[in-house]
């Protein structure tokens, strides 16, 4: 009796061990077929009361350079110079903390579109790619079906816009039609939006475009608030959710294996007293398994190179031979006077 | 009390005819007037032609030739052959079989050098026709089958005929690469390769951290125009390619190289990780100015290590050397990168000159091109032989399937564009199409229609402009929903400007009905 007993343990033991080690473990990190990544960073308000909004973009923008993203990859818009404005205390800076530690201005400060040139019709233009002709390369949007693109928004908002410069407001179906204009386009792979405003949320629920994953400081009904004063400036000098995303993205590095699920917890309800929000349905990944990086950073893909072609003879390239008779230009000075103007009475 | 009826009737009469005119006015002339001044102008586009495209049902159609010594080894062959494509629905082979005459057998006979058997055979065939593919019996070959740089292949005997097949497949029409070029998600050639455009610029960089320690001798002009442009000078039918070339002084990199000893003329080498290697791509980013111009550049950089940092050696991600002489790596959509270490004794000297191979080092980025450009690795196959590329040219074959993978890529594209554009336009009906707009449109719907995606050259180049009218409509800066009023805001201006005015002459075309049709207008007093 004790024998059976003992030998249906034994079977049973056996069974379980060969079914758990049927379970795969999962894979670290879940792979995503980016080739690059780009930051587009968004102030949208004006005036010296709004300095906070135009710390809070340029902090992140400084985290993504830091992280590598280059500068050509990263547009950057704000709306009203705070650096050069003549209620700056402390002239050509911008700070985000009383502490006044770092500039987020500092001297390679690239930005793209400023001042009047942050509107909405550029915003939704840069998005969907309809730029006009003669627009640098450095304005546009030039990415393709395997870019990751972080969005960055900040300034104020209601429900179901966003202000620009004072003057104007972008819906949010506006911002969901133009996204998914791109992803008709291909062009983006995946997208995170972080926007930063009062009634955030209100901008990313319209969205209906795949592979977005969107955080919103507050949910509809309530306002983002600012962290804290700067007696010195005399300003709120940043937002409380982009103060705790930075405190979170300085113990980022290049090879982090933070995830994206940690960033979306970065700022519980006790911290930014506004709930942040999340839409993750039209994201296909587990945030949990991505990294980082993955919008962060600019880990371009790189492959070693295992058979470089052996040149045996040294080519010469069939030079266009051209007619060209060196003509000999006469130079001389114009007449210092022009005296044949001039009637000789 | 006559003339008081008949002036109160001729009152009436230019009463009634003063509420006509106003009508009349507003109505009859005013409604419709003010609906075609404020109609959005959409030119019409050709949206049943634009929704009948499949882009998934667009194939390549190739020919082959295939000459053996004797019929029964050439139709075992060309029966294996069809077989195998039979099914396939992204290429059709038209196959020709031929026996070879005593001449070409003699030939492949006598001649042992498969190099020289292709020359002397280049004669009776005609190797240049583009998108037209030899399959050759050669007996006694020391493998199953033999490629080289030409369009054609040697076969030993019918049994290589499986062989054949996956060589065709794998290395001369790329189904994979084709299925890819289609399909809607991008696959790993499709993720490597350049976007396709007209034209391309290639910026080579060299970077040279410490100019004061060192003198490299280098002709960057010279090596760019004769190396790459030897290279692209074979693709000109595709893009055309313009050639730069800069240097990057006091461009420095921190690769948190880790020194490791070994017996060699330097007695150490640094150990760089592969994942460093992204990093230096965004530090070029930053000096190599490409955003300069309005085409994509393929960034080509040469780095000189200096002499304290040398060699340097990669160390891929599981942690293994790599062997070449040549540290080199490339990144999809952008470029490749040459890491030259200048040699022991050199650095020993007082004065310091390196001058890194010209050769080896151009080698080196010519197949960095090749995979940006699309001409994919090819891998190997059990019996086959693919004989090493010697020179900077690609070969003729693999110039031709990247045609066909141009074409399809274009072809599928530019149809994607348009329907997904038509969707657009007649989701939002206050878009203007404007008639820019509708020109691109319609080209790019001709262009396709007449070529209807097959065959490689002539089409290739149709399918370009297919493409580039295509992308120039969608990306019109004119189609922006933003610019126009939508339907509900028209009218929301409209309505409180007229509605006062309307009110009273919608009214009155009561009195107007009834005293046109001769009825009293107002009730007659009865006493």
């Amino acid at each position: 009796m004790a024998f059976t007993n003992l030998m249906l343990v034994f079977i049973f033991n056996l069974l379980y061990l060969s079914l758990s080690s049927g379970i795969e473990i999962p894979e670290e990190f879940q792979k995503s077929n980016h080739t690059n990544n780009w930051a587009v960073l968004v102030d949208t308000s004006r005036f010296w009361f709004n300095y906070r909004h135009v710390a809070n973009v340029l902090s992140i923008y400084r985290s993504v350079k830091r992280l590598g993203i280059p500068d050509s990859q990263i547009i950057l818009m704000i709306s009203d110079d705070m650096a050069c404005n003549p209620r700056n205390p402390r002239p050509a800076t911008i700070f985000n903390s009383a502490h006044e530690q770092i500039n987020v201005y500092g001297d390679d400060v690239e930005v793209d579109y400023r001042g009047y040139e942050v509107s909405v019709e550029n915003f939704i233009r840069l998005l969907t790619g309809r730029v006009p002709p003669d627009t640098p390369r450095s304005k546009q949007l030039l990415t393709d079906e395997g870019s990751n693109i972080l969005i960055y928004l900040t300034g104020h908002g209601g429900d179901g816009f966003l202000k620009f410069q004072d003057s104007e407001e972008v819906t949010s179906q506006e911002l969901a039609d133009a996204l998914e204009q791109m992803w008709q386009k291909k062009r983006y792979n995946e997208i995170f939006f972080i926007i930063d405003t009062c009634q955030a949320s209100s901008m990313y629920e319209k969205f209906y475009s795949p592979n977005i994953l969107a955080t919103a400081s507050s949910l509809v009904g309530e306002d983002s608030l600012s962290h804290h004063v700067d007696s010195a400036i005399g300003v709120y000098i940043i937002d409380r959710y982009t103060y705790y995303v930075l405190e979170f993205l300085e113990n980022v590095h290049p090879n982090s294996q933070r995830t994206m699920s940690e960033f979306l917890a970065v700022c519980p309800k006790s911290a930014c007293l506004s709930t942040v929000g999340v839409r993750k349905d039209l994201f296909h990944r587990d945030p949990s398994k991505v990294p980082i990086t993955d919008f962060f950073g600019s880990v371009r893909p790189v492959i070693l190179t295992t058979d470089p072609i052996n040149i045996v003879e040294t080519p010469k390239r069939k030079k266009k031979t051209e007619n060209k008779t060196k003509i000999q230009v006469k130079r001389d000075y114009v007449p210092q006077f022009p005296m044949h103007l001039v009637q000789v009475t | 009390m006559g003339s008081e009826n008949n002036i109160s009737n001729a009152d009436e009469s230019n009463r009634m005819w003063a509420s006509a005119s106003f009508v009349g006015v507003l109505i009859i002339i005013g409604m419709p007037l003010w609906w075609k001044t404020t109609e959005v102008y959409r030119v019409s586009l050709p949206y049943e032609k634009i929704s009948s495209f499949k882009p998934l049902s667009h194939f390549v159609t190739t020919e082959l030739k295939v000459l053996a010594n004797d019929d029964a080894t050439a139709s075992k062959i060309v029966s294996e052959i069809q077989k195998a494509f039979a099914e396939s629905d992204i290429i059709k082979i038209k196959i020709e079989k031929t026996v070879m005459s005593e001449r070409q057998q003699h030939i492949l006979r006598s001649v042992v050098d498969m190099e020289k058997a292709v020359e002397e055979l280049a004669s009776t065939l005609d190797l240049d026709q583009e998108n037209i593919f030899h399959v050759v019996q050669k007996k006694s070959l020391s493998h199953n089958i033999w490629v080289g740089n030409e369009r054609i292949m040697f076969f030993d005997d019918e049994k290589a005929s499986e062989t054949i097949v996956k060589a065709l497949d794998g290395w001369i029409y790329q189904t994979s690469v084709l299925r890819g070029s289609r399909s809607d998600t991008p696959d790993q050639a499709r993720s490597t390769r350049f976007p396709p455009e007209s034209a391309y610029h290639i910026t080579l960089s060299i970077v040279h951290p410490r100019p004061d320690t060192m003198k490299v001798v280098w002709n960057a002009a010279e090596a760019v125009e004769d190396y790459i442009g030897s290279f692209v000078d074979e693709l000109s039918s595709l893009h055309n390619f313009t050639l730069k070339s800069q240097w990057l002084h006091l461009l420095d990199f921190d690769f948190q190289a880790r020194e490791v000893k070994e017996v060699s003329e330097w007695g150490r080498h640094f150990a760089v990780r592969q994942d460093r290697l992204s990093l230096l791509l965004t530090r070029l980013e930053e000096r190599a100015a490409t955003h300069v111009s309005e085409l994509s550049t393929i960034n080509l950089a040469l780095y000189i290590v200096p002499c304290d940092k040398a060699p340097i050696i990669i160390y891929d991600n599981e942690g293994r050397k790599n062997p070449l002489s040549i540290q080199a790596f490339m990144s999809p959509k952008w470029g490749g990168v040459v890491i030259a270490s200048p040699p022991a004794e050199q650095c020993s000297q007082q004065v310091r000159e390196f001058e890194p191979s010209v050769g080896q080092i151009m080698g080196a980025f010519v197949s960095h091109l090749r995979e940006l450009l699309g001409i994919t690795k090819k891998d190997a196959i059990e019996g086959a032989h693919l004989e090493p590329s010697r020179s900077v040219s690609p070969r003729r074959w693999e110039v031709d399937a990247l045609l066909r993978i141009r074409t399809l890529e274009q072809v599928t594209s530019a149809e994607r564009t348009l329907q997904s554009l038509a969707q657009l336009l007649e989701e939002i009906s206050n878009i203007v199409i404007n008639d820019e707009v509708g020109a691109s449109i319609a080209a790019a719907v001709s262009e396709l229609e007449a070529g209807a995606g097959e065959g490689a050259g002539a089409d290739a180049a149709r399918a370009g402009r297919a493409h580039a009218h295509a992308q120039r409509a969608f990306t019109h800066p004119g189609l922006l929903a933003l610019l126009y009023f939508p339907d509900d805001q028209k009218y929301a201006i409209y309505i409180p400007l007229f509605l006062p005015i309307m009110f009273p002459v919608v009214l009155s075309l009561r009195i107007l009905l009834l005293w046109f049709m001769g009825k009293p207008v107002h009730k007659e007093k009865t006493d």
